[in-house]
Protein backbone atom coordinates (compact mmCIF):
# COMPACT_ATOMS: atom_id res chain seq x y z
CA UNK A 1 0.00 0.00 0.00
CA UNK A 2 1.49 3.36 -1.05
CA UNK A 3 0.46 6.05 1.35
CA UNK A 4 -2.17 7.65 -0.09
CA UNK A 5 -3.96 3.92 0.06
CA UNK A 6 -2.89 3.78 3.75
CA UNK A 7 -4.42 6.91 4.68
CA UNK A 8 -7.98 6.15 2.58
CA UNK A 9 -7.95 2.85 4.96
CA UNK A 10 -7.22 5.18 7.79
CA UNK A 11 -9.88 7.60 7.30
CA UNK A 12 -12.59 4.57 6.31
CA UNK A 13 -11.85 2.92 9.55
CA UNK A 14 -12.19 5.86 11.72
CA UNK A 15 -15.63 6.67 10.02
CA UNK A 16 -16.76 3.34 10.21
CA UNK A 17 -15.53 3.11 13.99
CA UNK A 18 -17.48 6.38 14.60
CA UNK A 19 -20.62 5.76 12.95
CA UNK A 20 -20.50 2.19 13.91
CA UNK A 21 -19.50 1.71 16.87
CA UNK A 22 -23.07 1.30 18.83
CA UNK A 23 -25.39 -0.70 16.44
CA UNK A 24 -28.25 0.67 18.66
CA UNK A 25 -28.56 4.23 20.06
CA UNK A 26 -32.05 5.16 20.62
CA UNK A 27 -31.53 9.14 20.96
CA UNK A 28 -30.00 8.28 24.68
CA UNK A 29 -32.97 7.55 26.71
CA UNK A 30 -32.22 6.83 30.02
CA UNK A 31 -32.85 2.92 30.69
CA UNK A 32 -35.52 1.67 33.86
CA UNK A 33 -34.10 1.53 36.64
CA UNK A 34 -30.76 3.38 36.36
CA UNK A 35 -31.50 6.15 38.06
CA UNK A 36 -31.55 6.39 42.12
CA UNK A 37 -35.42 7.30 43.71
CA UNK A 38 -34.67 10.61 44.83
CA UNK A 39 -33.22 11.82 41.28
CA UNK A 40 -36.45 10.20 39.72
CA UNK A 41 -38.47 12.53 41.75
CA UNK A 42 -36.12 15.46 41.31
CA UNK A 43 -35.99 15.29 37.93
CA UNK A 44 -40.18 14.50 37.49
CA UNK A 45 -40.46 17.69 39.75
CA UNK A 46 -38.77 20.21 37.59
CA UNK A 47 -40.75 19.30 34.65
CA UNK A 48 -43.88 19.86 36.36
CA UNK A 49 -43.96 23.56 35.91
CA UNK A 50 -43.05 22.56 31.86
CA UNK A 51 -46.08 20.45 31.53
CA UNK A 52 -48.28 22.74 33.44
CA UNK A 53 -47.77 25.36 31.24
CA UNK A 54 -47.98 23.35 28.39
CA UNK A 55 -51.32 21.78 29.60
CA UNK A 56 -52.88 25.11 30.19
CA UNK A 57 -51.11 26.36 26.35
CA UNK A 58 -52.81 23.44 25.12
CA UNK A 59 -56.10 23.96 26.56
CA UNK A 60 -56.86 27.57 25.73
CA UNK A 61 -55.71 26.65 21.72
CA UNK A 62 -58.58 23.88 22.19
CA UNK A 63 -60.95 26.42 23.62
CA UNK A 64 -60.22 29.00 20.67
CA UNK A 65 -60.54 25.91 17.87
CA UNK A 66 -61.63 22.97 18.85
CA UNK A 67 -59.88 21.20 15.47
CA UNK A 68 -56.94 21.45 17.20
CA UNK A 69 -57.45 18.61 19.32
CA UNK A 70 -57.11 16.00 16.36
CA UNK A 71 -53.98 18.64 15.12
CA UNK A 72 -51.96 17.85 18.34
CA UNK A 73 -52.73 14.04 17.94
CA UNK A 74 -51.76 13.86 14.73
CA UNK A 75 -48.31 16.22 15.96
CA UNK A 76 -48.03 13.73 18.58
CA UNK A 77 -47.84 10.42 16.48
CA UNK A 78 -46.41 12.14 14.16
CA UNK A 79 -43.10 12.62 16.27
CA UNK A 80 -43.42 9.24 17.72
CA UNK A 81 -43.17 7.76 14.50
CA UNK A 82 -40.08 9.83 13.10
CA UNK A 83 -38.37 8.93 16.18
CA UNK A 84 -39.15 4.69 16.26
CA UNK A 85 -37.81 5.08 12.06
CA UNK A 86 -34.36 4.02 11.56
CA UNK A 87 -32.87 6.75 9.83
CA UNK A 88 -30.00 6.19 6.98
CA UNK A 89 -26.92 5.77 8.53
CA UNK A 90 -23.67 4.41 6.53
CA UNK A 91 -22.36 1.12 8.56
CA UNK A 92 -25.90 -0.24 8.58
CA UNK A 93 -26.27 0.58 12.36
CA UNK A 94 -29.80 1.54 13.73
CA UNK A 95 -30.19 5.20 14.73
CA UNK A 96 -33.27 7.28 15.69
CA UNK A 97 -33.51 10.80 15.11
CA UNK A 98 -35.40 12.83 18.33
CA UNK A 99 -37.79 14.48 16.12
CA UNK A 100 -38.80 17.25 18.88
CA UNK A 101 -36.49 19.63 17.00
CA UNK A 102 -38.97 19.30 14.25
CA UNK A 103 -41.18 19.12 16.39
CA UNK A 104 -40.57 22.46 17.87
CA UNK A 105 -39.97 24.28 15.26
CA UNK A 106 -43.21 23.53 13.78
CA UNK A 107 -45.87 23.33 16.58
CA UNK A 108 -44.21 25.71 19.27
CA UNK A 109 -42.17 24.51 22.43
CA UNK A 110 -44.75 24.30 25.11
CA UNK A 111 -46.67 21.97 22.98
CA UNK A 112 -43.68 19.70 22.25
CA UNK A 113 -43.46 19.03 26.21
CA UNK A 114 -47.05 17.88 26.57
CA UNK A 115 -46.87 15.61 23.52
CA UNK A 116 -43.13 14.85 24.60
CA UNK A 117 -44.19 13.20 27.91
CA UNK A 118 -46.87 11.10 26.24
CA UNK A 119 -44.67 9.94 23.14
CA UNK A 120 -42.09 8.73 25.93
CA UNK A 121 -44.53 6.86 27.67
CA UNK A 122 -45.36 5.42 24.95
CA UNK A 123 -42.31 4.32 23.01
CA UNK A 124 -41.29 3.14 26.92
CA UNK A 125 -44.40 0.73 27.13
CA UNK A 126 -44.43 0.42 22.91
CA UNK A 127 -40.87 -0.10 22.35
CA UNK A 128 -38.62 -0.38 25.91
CA UNK A 129 -36.65 2.99 25.00
CA UNK A 130 -36.97 4.92 28.74
CA UNK A 131 -38.57 3.74 31.46
CA UNK A 132 -41.65 5.06 33.61
CA UNK A 133 -39.52 6.20 36.40
CA UNK A 134 -36.96 7.73 34.35
CA UNK A 135 -39.54 9.47 32.44
CA UNK A 136 -38.96 12.49 34.39
CA UNK A 137 -35.20 13.00 33.76
CA UNK A 138 -35.94 11.91 29.86
CA UNK A 139 -38.77 14.30 29.24
CA UNK A 140 -36.76 17.26 31.16
CA UNK A 141 -33.98 16.43 28.44
CA UNK A 142 -35.72 15.68 25.58
CA UNK A 143 -39.21 16.81 25.73
CA UNK A 144 -38.44 20.32 27.28
CA UNK A 145 -34.54 21.45 27.39
CA UNK A 146 -33.89 20.41 23.67
CA UNK A 147 -37.43 21.75 22.09
CA UNK A 148 -36.56 24.41 24.11
CA UNK A 149 -33.17 25.31 22.94
CA UNK A 150 -34.30 24.84 19.18
CA UNK A 151 -36.69 27.09 19.07
CA UNK A 152 -34.77 29.68 20.89
CA UNK A 153 -32.51 29.35 18.20
CA UNK A 154 -34.48 29.15 15.28
CA UNK A 155 -36.19 32.60 17.03
CA UNK A 156 -32.97 34.03 17.56
CA UNK A 157 -31.58 32.80 13.52
CA UNK A 158 -34.85 34.60 12.62
CA UNK A 159 -34.13 38.09 14.52
CA UNK A 160 -30.65 37.86 13.17
CA UNK A 161 -32.14 37.79 9.74
CA UNK A 162 -30.19 34.78 8.85
CA UNK A 163 -30.52 32.56 5.80
CA UNK A 164 -33.47 29.85 6.99
CA UNK A 165 -32.03 26.53 5.79
CA UNK A 166 -28.67 27.60 7.89
CA UNK A 167 -31.35 27.92 11.39
CA UNK A 168 -33.35 25.13 10.93
CA UNK A 169 -29.79 22.92 10.44
CA UNK A 170 -28.44 25.07 13.99
CA UNK A 171 -31.84 24.93 15.78
CA UNK A 172 -32.42 21.14 15.18
CA UNK A 173 -28.66 19.88 15.26
CA UNK A 174 -27.70 22.22 18.55
CA UNK A 175 -30.88 20.94 20.23
CA UNK A 176 -30.05 17.20 19.81
CA UNK A 177 -26.80 18.10 21.17
CA UNK A 178 -28.18 20.10 24.12
CA UNK A 179 -30.17 16.79 25.04
CA UNK A 180 -27.66 14.64 24.94
CA UNK A 181 -25.35 16.86 27.30
CA UNK A 182 -28.28 17.02 29.53
CA UNK A 183 -28.41 13.56 29.58
CA UNK A 184 -24.76 13.25 30.09
CA UNK A 185 -25.07 15.39 33.06
CA UNK A 186 -28.40 14.17 34.46
CA UNK A 187 -25.97 10.49 34.48
CA UNK A 188 -22.82 12.47 36.32
CA UNK A 189 -25.01 14.12 38.84
CA UNK A 190 -26.74 10.60 39.94
CA UNK A 191 -23.27 8.83 39.16
CA UNK A 192 -20.82 10.93 40.60
CA UNK A 193 -16.70 9.61 39.72
CA UNK A 194 -14.72 8.31 42.33
CA UNK A 195 -11.90 10.54 41.17
CA UNK A 196 -12.55 14.21 40.52
CA UNK A 197 -16.78 14.11 41.61
CA UNK A 198 -19.35 15.71 39.19
CA UNK A 199 -17.52 17.16 36.78
CA UNK A 200 -15.21 14.32 35.87
CA UNK A 201 -17.99 12.36 36.03
CA UNK A 202 -20.50 14.41 32.99
CA UNK A 203 -17.01 14.25 30.97
CA UNK A 204 -16.63 11.05 30.92
CA UNK A 205 -20.06 10.27 30.33
CA UNK A 206 -20.08 13.05 27.21
CA UNK A 207 -16.84 11.18 26.52
CA UNK A 208 -18.58 7.39 25.71
CA UNK A 209 -21.56 8.62 23.98
CA UNK A 210 -19.89 11.41 21.84
CA UNK A 211 -18.96 8.85 18.94
CA UNK A 212 -22.53 8.12 18.56
CA UNK A 213 -24.43 11.22 19.41
CA UNK A 214 -22.20 14.02 17.43
CA UNK A 215 -22.49 12.30 14.01
CA UNK A 216 -26.04 11.88 14.79
CA UNK A 217 -27.00 15.09 15.87
CA UNK A 218 -25.11 16.56 12.56
CA UNK A 219 -27.79 13.92 10.30
CA UNK A 220 -30.38 14.97 12.25
CA UNK A 221 -29.97 18.95 11.90
CA UNK A 222 -29.11 17.66 7.71
CA UNK A 223 -32.59 15.38 7.66
CA UNK A 224 -34.57 18.22 9.41
CA UNK A 225 -33.38 20.77 7.16
CA UNK A 226 -34.62 18.66 3.64
CA UNK A 227 -37.28 17.69 5.43
CA UNK A 228 -38.56 21.83 5.49
CA UNK A 229 -36.93 22.48 2.28
CA UNK A 230 -39.33 20.10 1.31
CA UNK A 231 -42.28 20.79 3.31
CA UNK A 232 -41.71 24.79 1.99
CA UNK A 233 -42.15 23.78 -1.49
CA UNK A 234 -45.33 20.35 -1.12
CA UNK A 235 -47.04 21.78 2.04
CA UNK A 236 -47.47 25.59 2.12
CA UNK A 237 -51.01 25.51 2.99
CA UNK A 238 -50.50 23.15 5.99
CA UNK A 239 -47.34 25.16 7.09
CA UNK A 240 -49.56 28.47 6.68
CA UNK A 241 -52.09 27.06 8.97
CA UNK A 242 -49.52 26.12 11.71
CA UNK A 243 -48.72 29.74 11.42
CA UNK A 244 -45.27 28.67 10.62
CA UNK A 245 -44.90 30.75 7.37
CA UNK A 246 -46.71 33.99 7.99
CA UNK A 247 -44.62 36.22 7.35
CA UNK A 248 -42.86 35.13 3.92
CA UNK A 249 -46.29 37.01 2.27
CA UNK A 250 -46.13 40.66 3.60
CA UNK B 1 -43.90 -2.90 13.02
CA UNK B 2 -44.14 -2.51 16.89
CA UNK B 3 -43.76 -5.97 17.72
CA UNK B 4 -44.37 -5.36 21.86
CA UNK B 5 -47.93 -4.28 20.72
CA UNK B 6 -48.41 -7.05 18.77
CA UNK B 7 -47.67 -9.76 21.00
CA UNK B 8 -49.85 -8.34 24.08
CA UNK B 9 -52.56 -8.90 22.31
CA UNK B 10 -51.45 -13.01 22.27
CA UNK B 11 -50.73 -13.07 25.75
CA UNK B 12 -52.43 -15.61 27.95
CA UNK B 13 -52.49 -12.59 30.89
CA UNK B 14 -54.54 -10.30 28.58
CA UNK B 15 -57.49 -10.60 30.16
CA UNK B 16 -56.62 -10.16 33.41
CA UNK B 17 -57.77 -7.12 35.81
CA UNK B 18 -55.08 -4.15 33.92
CA UNK B 19 -55.18 -2.26 37.40
CA UNK B 20 -53.77 -5.15 39.07
CA UNK B 21 -51.01 -5.71 36.47
CA UNK B 22 -50.34 -2.18 36.96
CA UNK B 23 -49.47 -2.41 40.67
CA UNK B 24 -47.69 -5.15 40.47
CA UNK B 25 -45.20 -3.94 38.19
CA UNK B 26 -45.04 -0.65 40.12
CA UNK B 27 -44.25 -2.43 43.68
CA UNK B 28 -41.58 -4.37 41.56
CA UNK B 29 -40.09 -1.78 39.56
CA UNK B 30 -39.94 0.72 43.00
CA UNK B 31 -38.92 -1.85 45.29
CA UNK B 32 -35.77 -2.40 42.57
CA UNK B 33 -34.94 1.00 42.21
CA UNK B 34 -34.67 1.33 46.27
CA UNK B 35 -33.15 -1.83 47.64
CA UNK B 36 -30.49 -2.00 44.49
CA UNK B 37 -29.59 -5.51 45.63
CA UNK B 38 -28.66 -8.28 43.44
CA UNK B 39 -30.46 -10.87 45.52
CA UNK B 40 -33.89 -8.22 44.70
CA UNK B 41 -33.11 -8.19 41.13
CA UNK B 42 -32.54 -12.01 40.53
CA UNK B 43 -35.71 -12.47 42.13
CA UNK B 44 -37.94 -9.52 40.27
CA UNK B 45 -36.08 -11.06 37.01
CA UNK B 46 -37.27 -15.00 37.68
CA UNK B 47 -40.51 -14.02 38.57
CA UNK B 48 -40.82 -11.60 35.56
CA UNK B 49 -39.98 -14.33 33.31
CA UNK B 50 -42.02 -17.25 35.07
CA UNK B 51 -44.72 -14.58 34.62
CA UNK B 52 -44.30 -13.28 30.86
CA UNK B 53 -43.03 -16.70 29.56
CA UNK B 54 -43.85 -19.40 31.38
CA UNK B 55 -47.94 -18.02 31.70
CA UNK B 56 -48.21 -15.40 29.24
CA UNK B 57 -46.60 -17.41 26.87
CA UNK B 58 -44.46 -15.04 25.31
CA UNK B 59 -41.88 -16.89 23.42
CA UNK B 60 -38.47 -17.18 25.03
CA UNK B 61 -36.30 -16.40 22.45
CA UNK B 62 -38.16 -13.12 21.43
CA UNK B 63 -38.14 -12.08 25.44
CA UNK B 64 -34.37 -12.80 25.29
CA UNK B 65 -33.54 -10.87 22.57
CA UNK B 66 -36.16 -7.91 23.91
CA UNK B 67 -33.86 -7.90 26.77
CA UNK B 68 -30.80 -7.40 24.91
CA UNK B 69 -32.08 -3.95 23.74
CA UNK B 70 -31.28 -2.04 26.99
CA UNK B 71 -27.92 -3.80 27.63
CA UNK B 72 -25.86 -2.10 25.14
CA UNK B 73 -26.55 1.33 27.02
CA UNK B 74 -26.57 0.12 30.27
CA UNK B 75 -22.84 -1.37 29.19
CA UNK B 76 -21.67 1.92 27.88
CA UNK B 77 -23.07 4.08 30.64
CA UNK B 78 -21.88 1.62 33.39
CA UNK B 79 -18.37 1.68 31.25
CA UNK B 80 -18.55 5.31 32.23
CA UNK B 81 -19.16 4.27 35.94
CA UNK B 82 -16.30 2.01 36.46
CA UNK B 83 -13.74 3.27 34.62
CA UNK B 84 -11.47 6.47 36.05
CA UNK B 85 -8.73 8.79 35.35
CA UNK B 86 -6.43 8.91 38.13
CA UNK B 87 -2.45 9.48 39.07
CA UNK B 88 -3.52 6.55 41.52
CA UNK B 89 -4.08 3.37 40.80
CA UNK B 90 -7.23 1.73 42.47
CA UNK B 91 -7.38 -1.80 43.39
CA UNK B 92 -9.46 -3.57 41.03
CA UNK B 93 -7.12 -2.90 37.36
CA UNK B 94 -5.07 -0.12 36.40
CA UNK B 95 -3.26 0.43 32.97
CA UNK B 96 -0.44 3.12 32.81
CA UNK B 97 -0.81 5.55 30.63
CA UNK B 98 1.86 8.25 30.67
CA UNK B 99 2.16 9.56 34.12
CA UNK B 100 -1.85 8.65 34.87
CA UNK B 101 -3.81 5.31 35.08
CA UNK B 102 -7.24 3.97 33.51
CA UNK B 103 -8.53 2.56 36.63
CA UNK B 104 -11.05 1.33 39.09
CA UNK B 105 -12.17 0.02 42.11
CA UNK B 106 -13.48 -3.22 43.15
CA UNK B 107 -16.41 -1.55 44.84
CA UNK B 108 -17.66 0.57 42.11
CA UNK B 109 -16.81 -2.92 39.73
CA UNK B 110 -19.18 -4.63 42.30
CA UNK B 111 -21.55 -1.46 42.03
CA UNK B 112 -21.31 -1.18 38.63
CA UNK B 113 -22.81 -4.82 38.35
CA UNK B 114 -25.41 -3.74 40.54
CA UNK B 115 -26.50 -1.25 38.65
CA UNK B 116 -27.05 -3.44 35.40
CA UNK B 117 -29.12 -6.34 37.24
CA UNK B 118 -30.97 -3.47 39.13
CA UNK B 119 -31.97 -1.78 35.51
CA UNK B 120 -32.57 -5.56 33.97
CA UNK B 121 -34.86 -6.41 36.70
CA UNK B 122 -36.87 -3.10 36.16
CA UNK B 123 -36.70 -3.21 32.65
CA UNK B 124 -38.22 -6.74 32.63
CA UNK B 125 -41.03 -5.88 34.98
CA UNK B 126 -41.89 -3.22 32.22
CA UNK B 127 -41.71 -5.69 29.89
CA UNK B 128 -44.17 -7.83 31.98
CA UNK B 129 -46.99 -4.99 31.88
CA UNK B 130 -46.32 -3.68 28.19
CA UNK B 131 -46.57 -7.60 26.92
CA UNK B 132 -49.05 -8.61 28.44
CA UNK B 133 -51.19 -5.43 28.84
CA UNK B 134 -52.49 -3.95 25.65
CA UNK B 135 -52.46 0.29 25.69
CA UNK B 136 -56.32 0.86 25.63
CA UNK B 137 -55.88 -0.92 28.77
CA UNK B 138 -53.17 1.04 30.55
CA UNK B 139 -55.06 3.89 29.30
CA UNK B 140 -58.12 2.84 30.86
CA UNK B 141 -55.80 2.37 34.31
CA UNK B 142 -54.24 5.90 33.55
CA UNK B 143 -57.89 7.53 33.55
CA UNK B 144 -58.81 5.46 36.87
CA UNK B 145 -55.82 7.43 38.80
CA UNK B 146 -57.24 10.84 37.66
CA UNK B 147 -55.22 11.78 34.79
CA UNK B 148 -56.95 14.89 33.12
CA UNK B 149 -59.10 13.72 30.00
CA UNK B 150 -57.91 15.99 27.80
CA UNK B 151 -54.48 13.55 28.29
CA UNK B 152 -55.86 10.63 28.05
CA UNK B 153 -58.10 11.58 25.29
CA UNK B 154 -55.11 12.83 23.76
CA UNK B 155 -52.71 9.76 24.44
CA UNK B 156 -56.24 7.51 22.88
CA UNK B 157 -56.16 9.39 19.30
CA UNK B 158 -52.08 9.62 19.59
CA UNK B 159 -52.00 5.98 20.39
CA UNK B 160 -54.67 5.11 17.11
CA UNK B 161 -52.70 7.56 14.81
CA UNK B 162 -49.32 6.11 15.73
CA UNK B 163 -50.32 2.89 13.26
CA UNK B 164 -52.11 4.86 10.58
CA UNK B 165 -48.86 6.48 10.02
CA UNK B 166 -46.33 4.08 10.38
CA UNK B 167 -48.21 2.14 7.83
CA UNK B 168 -48.20 5.43 5.60
CA UNK B 169 -44.18 5.47 6.15
CA UNK B 170 -43.53 1.94 5.30
CA UNK B 171 -45.30 1.68 2.13
CA UNK B 172 -43.20 4.69 1.43
CA UNK B 173 -40.13 2.93 2.43
CA UNK B 174 -40.66 -0.14 0.46
CA UNK B 175 -42.30 2.09 -2.43
CA UNK B 176 -38.97 3.66 -2.07
CA UNK B 177 -36.83 0.59 -2.10
CA UNK B 178 -38.24 -0.93 -4.98
CA UNK B 179 -37.13 2.51 -6.73
CA UNK B 180 -33.63 2.29 -5.80
CA UNK B 181 -33.86 4.79 -3.18
CA UNK B 182 -31.62 4.00 -0.98
CA UNK B 183 -28.70 3.54 -3.36
CA UNK B 184 -26.17 5.76 -2.05
CA UNK B 185 -26.27 7.59 1.21
CA UNK B 186 -27.28 10.85 -0.49
CA UNK B 187 -29.79 9.26 -1.98
CA UNK B 188 -31.67 7.96 0.78
CA UNK B 189 -31.31 11.00 3.03
CA UNK B 190 -32.91 12.05 0.13
CA UNK B 191 -36.04 9.66 0.30
CA UNK B 192 -35.60 9.56 4.05
CA UNK B 193 -36.62 13.05 4.44
CA UNK B 194 -39.01 13.50 1.62
CA UNK B 195 -40.96 10.64 3.17
CA UNK B 196 -40.89 12.70 6.32
CA UNK B 197 -42.56 15.25 4.51
CA UNK B 198 -45.08 13.28 3.04
CA UNK B 199 -45.48 11.88 6.00
CA UNK B 200 -46.47 15.15 7.52
CA UNK B 201 -48.65 16.36 4.69
CA UNK B 202 -51.02 13.20 4.88
CA UNK B 203 -50.95 13.48 9.06
CA UNK B 204 -52.01 17.18 8.38
CA UNK B 205 -55.05 15.97 6.08
CA UNK B 206 -56.39 13.20 7.96
CA UNK B 207 -56.18 15.17 10.99
CA UNK B 208 -58.60 17.41 9.37
CA UNK B 209 -60.67 14.38 7.66
CA UNK B 210 -60.71 12.98 11.24
CA UNK B 211 -61.91 15.80 13.18
CA UNK B 212 -65.26 15.63 10.66
CA UNK B 213 -65.87 12.42 10.72
CA UNK B 214 -65.99 12.73 14.94
CA UNK B 215 -67.95 15.93 14.69
CA UNK B 216 -70.49 13.85 12.59
CA UNK B 217 -70.71 11.71 15.39
CA UNK B 218 -71.42 13.41 18.20
CA UNK B 219 -67.98 14.20 19.64
CA UNK B 220 -68.11 15.89 22.84
CA UNK B 221 -64.80 16.09 24.11
CA UNK B 222 -64.48 12.12 25.66
CA UNK B 223 -64.05 8.88 22.98
CA UNK B 224 -65.67 5.61 25.48
CA UNK B 225 -64.08 2.39 25.16
CA UNK B 226 -65.20 -1.12 26.02
CA UNK B 227 -62.92 -2.71 28.56
CA UNK B 228 -62.46 -6.47 27.60
CA UNK B 229 -60.49 -7.08 31.12
CA UNK B 230 -62.90 -8.33 34.03
CA UNK B 231 -62.93 -7.06 37.83
CA UNK B 232 -59.71 -8.11 40.20
CA UNK B 233 -59.11 -11.15 41.61
CA UNK B 234 -58.74 -11.48 45.76
CA UNK B 235 -56.48 -15.35 44.26
CA UNK B 236 -54.41 -12.54 42.24
CA UNK B 237 -54.46 -9.51 44.85
CA UNK B 238 -52.80 -12.06 47.67
CA UNK B 239 -50.07 -13.18 44.97
CA UNK B 240 -49.39 -9.37 44.36
CA UNK B 241 -49.33 -8.64 48.38
CA UNK B 242 -47.28 -11.72 48.86
CA UNK B 243 -44.38 -10.51 45.87
CA UNK B 244 -44.27 -7.01 47.97
CA UNK B 245 -44.10 -8.70 51.24
CA UNK B 246 -41.03 -10.35 50.29
CA UNK B 247 -39.79 -7.33 48.28
CA UNK B 248 -40.00 -5.43 51.64
CA UNK B 249 -38.13 -7.92 53.30
CA UNK B 250 -35.74 -7.97 50.96
CA UNK B 251 -35.26 -4.34 50.68
CA UNK B 252 -34.83 -4.37 55.22
CA UNK B 253 -32.01 -6.89 54.70
CA UNK B 254 -30.55 -5.25 52.18
CA UNK B 255 -30.51 -2.12 54.17
CA UNK B 256 -28.98 -3.77 57.38
CA UNK B 257 -26.54 -5.01 54.88
CA UNK B 258 -27.64 -9.40 55.62
CA UNK B 259 -27.58 -9.84 52.15
CA UNK B 260 -25.73 -8.62 48.69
Amino acid sequence: MNLKQKKIVGTAAVICLLLGIAPVSNAMHIMEGYLPGKFCIFWGIICIPFLIAGFFSIRKKLNNNRRTLTLLAMAGAFVFVISSLKIPSVSGSCSHMTGTGLGAILFGPSAVSILGIIVLLFQAILLAHGGLTTLGANTFSMAVAGPFLSFGIFMLCKKCRLNRKVSVFLAACLGDLFTYCITAFQLALAYPSESGGIAASAVKFLGVFAPTQVPLAVIEGLITLLIIMALEAYAKPELKSLGFIKEENN
Amino acid sequence: MLLIDKLCYYSKLRYVNPGEKFLFTVIAIVFCIISRSVITAVFVLAINTILTVGIGRISGRRYRNMMLVPLIFLLISTLAIIVNLSRTPFDAFAIPVGGWYITGSISSVFFGIQLILTALAAVSSLYFLSLNTPMPDILTVLRRLHCPILLSELMMLIYRYIFVLLEIAVNILTAQKARLGNKDYRTSLKSFSAMISVLFIRAMQKSNALYDAMESRCYDGRILVLSEASGPKKKHLAGILLFGGVLLILTIAKKQGMIL
